[in-house]
């Protein structure tokens, strides 16, 4: 077996050097009962290098991909553009197999890319600090709610109806077996109505949670509710899913956010269908101790030289066992690393312009629709729902476009059950041309 | 420091210093140029723009490479060198592994894409839910789980989720070893359960009188680690799994020692109702400096029907997506789970088939065995017996020198290894938990084992200034980890 070095003559010193004879004298202490006949598992017969590499090109030739598709789907993942270098960043054995850096001198290559990372993300985001990753965006927001519970000791969650319904089912989820209330608040069309939100508030309320931009791509001014959380001493905390939009609008931390969570995807990540991803998650300074995950922290060594270690363990689950901030016990190290490379080389420039040819391509879009299709009123970064007259018709245009391998968005119904089925889902990035959308916008014409 | 340094592998060849990317001194160089629509965005925007700068440098693609390249240089890796970190499992990554994964008909794949266009990642994902299955010995399997810690609070959901359907609501304690992972108690604080401890036996395991004390009408669940986490097996295991069942508990594993009984023995035999699996430990996923990993969980028929959603069917030859099922404990994640991480599981699995599976535990348990054999007569050994895929030593008869874990740890780095596990289990004192997997030649694991006898040996003869001084080699010193936390510094202030 290629993976593994020893040979028989290799295995048989070893063990007669610990006076066995045979392998499975190591394993007497597992109750005869229980142990499996040796090959009789029930999996298929080993493959050949070549083997794997067939089998897995095979696989994934019957899948359609962003490669040879025109992709305008959204809903939380995106198809953004993967620079060369960023993966070869990653590829690099280093970063690759290196485990969590509990042994500093030896991980400062992690540590100070985490380092950076953290810088990166709390300035995009306008807040103080980031924590070094979460899993992924909806697990973060769970966590956002239940930091909130920490710092403010109340237990009433409020979240707005245009938040991502899959961060809000993980949210639901995870302050269910808790104490304390859970407040959804209806959002009516397609997009966010702060009064609404605001009008929950009341004085148990440990935090309310936005999205910004929301579900539906749609922009508004979050000013008002930093003073309804003031007024309440509640805590503010604003979601996203698509990262690249502080490349052009106002950061969540400008309008007085107090802990921000979504999806860093956008920065060098693969779709990978839905993983891995990146968590972000970043919050005032004031917080710090209470947030959760892992942070990387600046210090010196003993020659007195800058350096980085892993710091404020003891809010973690090693140390403070059911007390913990979280359970969590790992990030998405190589993700942060991608992330890093990827800022790195677009710098503000950079994001600038992938914001803005994101947002410039919806626009786009939205201008040529014929009149029978209608795109949700209001500001929008680079997502929008269109609704069709009915059901029949949208699905008719979906097929239509499928036929020219573009995958022309998400049904909303899939995502949000409530919802009827006129409506779709569609996001641009960078990756669509001019072309795409006259594509888009024929495929329509044709299905009408 | 020693004479002999060529024995072991370290190198201190070329070290770059490199500064924070804020502090390269020049201006961001032209954009990086992207395709697209090239043009602004809409007005509608205007009001909302960003009013200042994010302030991200933004460094050429050369000064990119060479910045990230250095610091990778800083790492260790398992591709540098050997790395036995006992509980953690760091083996060998295959590379064909990483190739397949970035095939674009898997990497760029959007999780809502229809069904019928994604038919090929879904088989393999199916496929692997099913071997995971098979090799732990259980009915069925969700690969929602992010990771090992998202994988203990699924099951401890579908745990609580059972009892609630059952009518016994009451039930909120959670028995864990002391000799378990931190993430034990914090997942089932976050269930609204509580933890009491049991204290483990002289021999490491657990004591079954003192498991009966704690059995009532309140026992939710035992939470295990089997091999538990001082490498030994807990042979009494059919009958910890039958005292628990007859309280009205359920047992959960906590799979991250799985490395030791693949294709050898299945955990869901032995009576256990749930399972995690660390995919990156047992299955070869690189571990990427923290994550990510995966931590799927194996049910047996008492808990499957509360299995998370989403979840992948098979329908005669087409997979589905069940979104919505009536026992459901609901979603944990946006998607279906870490798919990259899985196809990496599925192509080592692949690699071993029923015919080699085997030889990953028993080469596993073979070489901690074997380390074990070399260093028992100058390391203290808390537990006698055999060990499974890792084992574990103390620091008590270097501790008459002056000499704790942590100066044995940083010296090995010297020395060209990376550390062992230290200060784990916290059931010993000075632990020092060695697990070098099945991917580690004899020729690897002679030359660490010569390490430590040769840190022993300076011990010994109160020669231990250079243990106190260590690391010497890397490019970093011991770090002072108390301002660190004191007066934490996260981000970079220019």
């Amino acid at each position: 077996m290629r993976y593994l070095p020893h040979t028989d003559s290799d295995r048989q010193a070893m063990l007669e050097s610990m006076g066995h004879s045979h392998i499975m004298e190591l394993f007497a202490d597992i109750p005869s009962e229980f142990h499996t006949k040796l090959g009789s598992l029930n999996l298929p017969d080993a493959l050949s290098e070549a083997g794997i590499v067939k089998k897995f090109t095979k696989a994934a030739e019957k899948n359609r991909h962003a490669g040879n598709t025109r992709c305008f789907l959204g809903g939380g993942t995106y198809h953004h553009f993967v620079p060369a270098v960023v993966d070869y960043v990653i590829s690099r054995g280093e970063f690759l197999t290196a485990y969590t850096p509990y042994q500093p001198e030896i991980a400062q290559g992690t540590l100070q890319a985490l380092f950076e990372y953290q810088t990166m993300i709390a300035r995009l985001t306008g807040m103080d600090v980031s924590n070094a990753s979460m899993y992924e965006a909806a697990t973060a927001t769970a966590e956002a709610a239940l930091m909130a519970r920490r710092v403010t000791r109340k237990t009433r969650t409020v979240i707005a109806g245009s938040v991502n319904p899959r961060y809000r089912r993980v949210t639901e989820n995870y302050l269910s077996r808790l104490e304390g209330d859970y407040v959804e608040v209806g959002m009516g069309k397609f997009g966010t109505d702060l009064s609404k939100v605001i009008a929950e508030i009341d004085e148990k309320t440990a935090c309310v949670i936005v999205q910004y931009p929301d579900f539906y791509g749609s922009v508004y001014d979050l000013a008002p509710l930093r003073e309804a959380c003031d007024a309440n001493k509640c805590l503010m905390v604003v979601a996203f899913s698509d990262v690249s939009a502080f490349g052009l609008i106002e950061s969540p931390g400008a309008y007085g956010a107090d802990i921000v969570v979504g999806s860093g995807q956008a920065l060098g990540i693969p779709m990978a269908f839905g993983g891995p991803h990146l968590g972000v998650f970043a919050c005032k300074q004031k917080y710090l101790r209470q947030m959760p995950g892992r942070v990387c922290g600046l210090t010196t060594d003993a020659d007195g030289k800058r350096g980085f270690v892993l710091t404020l363990s003891t809010r973690e689950q090693h140390i403070r066992r059911e007390k913990a901030t979280s359970n969590i016990c790992t990030n998405q190290g190589l993700m942060c690393t991608a992330a890093a490379t990827y800022m790195t080389l677009m710098g503000d420039a950079g994001l600038a312009t992938v914001a803005n040819h994101s947002a410039a391509a919806l626009d786009l879009l939205v201008s040529k629709l014929p009149s029978s299709v209608s795109a949700a009123d209001g500001a929008h970064y680079n997502e929008t729902v269109l609704s069709f007259e009915s059901k029949e018709k949208r699905d008719a245009f979906i097929a239509e476009a499928r036929k020219q391998d573009i995958f022309a968005g998400i049904p909303l119904e899939t995502i949000e059950k409530d919802s009827d089925g006129k409506h779709l889902l569609v996001a641009t990035t960078e990756m669509i041309e001019g072309a795409d959308i006259n594509d888009y916008i024929s495929a329509m014409e044709v299905a009408s | 420091m020693s004479d002999n340094m060529h024995k072991y592998s370290a190198t201190s060849g070329i070290q770059q210093e490199e500064p924070l990317l804020f502090e390269h001194a020049h201006e961001a160089p032209e954009s990086i140029s992207l395709p697209g629509v090239q043009g602004n965005a809409p007005s509608s925007l205007d009001a909302f723009k960003r009013k200042k700068a994010a302030n991200i440098p933004g460094l050429s693609e050369p000064e990119t490479v060479r910045h990230f390249v250095r610091l990778s240089q800083w790492n260790h890796g398992i591709e540098t060198g050997f790395y036995p970190l006992g509980s953690c499992t760091m083996k060998y990554n295959p590379r064909v592994n990483e190739q397949i994964a970035r095939l674009p008909g898997l990497a760029h794949v959007h999780p809502d894409q229809p069904e019928d266009s994604v038919q090929g990642i879904l088989g393999l994902l199916h496929e692997l839910q099913g071997w995971l299955a098979e090799i732990s010995g259980f009915t069925d399997v969700t690969l929602q789980p992010a990771a090992g810690a998202h994988g203990e609070l699924v099951g401890l959901m579908m745990i609580r989720k059972c009892l609630d359907a059952r009518g016994e609501q009451k039930r909120k304690k959670v028995l864990v070893p002391d000799s378990a992972h931190g993430t034990n108690p914090a997942s089932a604080a976050l269930c609204g359960m509580y933890t009491v401890e049991i204290k483990s036996g002289a021999d490491g395991r657990i004591d079954l009188d003192e498991l009966k004390k704690h059995l009532d009408d309140d026992v939710a669940a035992l939470m295990m680690t089997n091999p538990n986490t001082a490498g030994t097996f807990e042979s009494d295991i059919k009958e910890i799994c039958q005292l628990v069942h007859d309280a009205g508990g359920l047992v959960y594993g906590d799979g991250a020692n799985l490395n030791a009984l693949v294709g050898v023995a299945r955990p869901g035999d032995m009576g256990l109702d749930c399972l995690h699996i660390n995919v990156h430990k047992t299955f070869s996923t690189p571990h990427g400096g923290g994550g990510p990993g995966a931590g799927p969980v194996a049910v047996n028929d008492t808990l499957k029907p509360f299995l998370p959603v989403p979840r992948i069917e098979k329908h005669g030859d087409v997979y589905t997506v069940l979104t919505e099922d009536e026992q459901s404990i609901g979603t944990v994640l946006s998607t279906l789970g870490q798919s990259g991480v899985y196809m990496r599981a599925n192509a080592y699995i692949s690699a071993f088939g029923h015919n080699h599976i085997h030889k990953i535990a028993q080469d596993a348990v073979l070489n901690a065995n074997y380390v074990l054999s070399r260093l028992k007569d100058v390391y203290h050994v808390p537990f006698e017996g055999l060990c499974k895929h890792e084992c574990l030593l103390t620091d008590e008869w270097q501790n008459k020198h002056g000499v704790k874990t942590l100066d044995i740890a940083k010296r090995l780095i010297d020395l060209g290894f990376h550390p062992m596990t230290v200060y784990f289990p916290l059931i010993v004192h000075g632990a020092m938990l060695i697990e070098p997997t099945e991917t580690e030649s004899k020729e690897t694991l002679d030359s660490f084992c010569d390490a430590m006898l040769e840190i022993a040996a300076q011990c010994e003869a109160g020669d231990t200034q250079a243990l106190h001084d260590a690391p010497m080699r890397p490019i970093r010193r011991r770090l002072d980890e108390t301002q660190a936390a004191r007066k934490p510094v996260l981000v970079w202030q220019d």
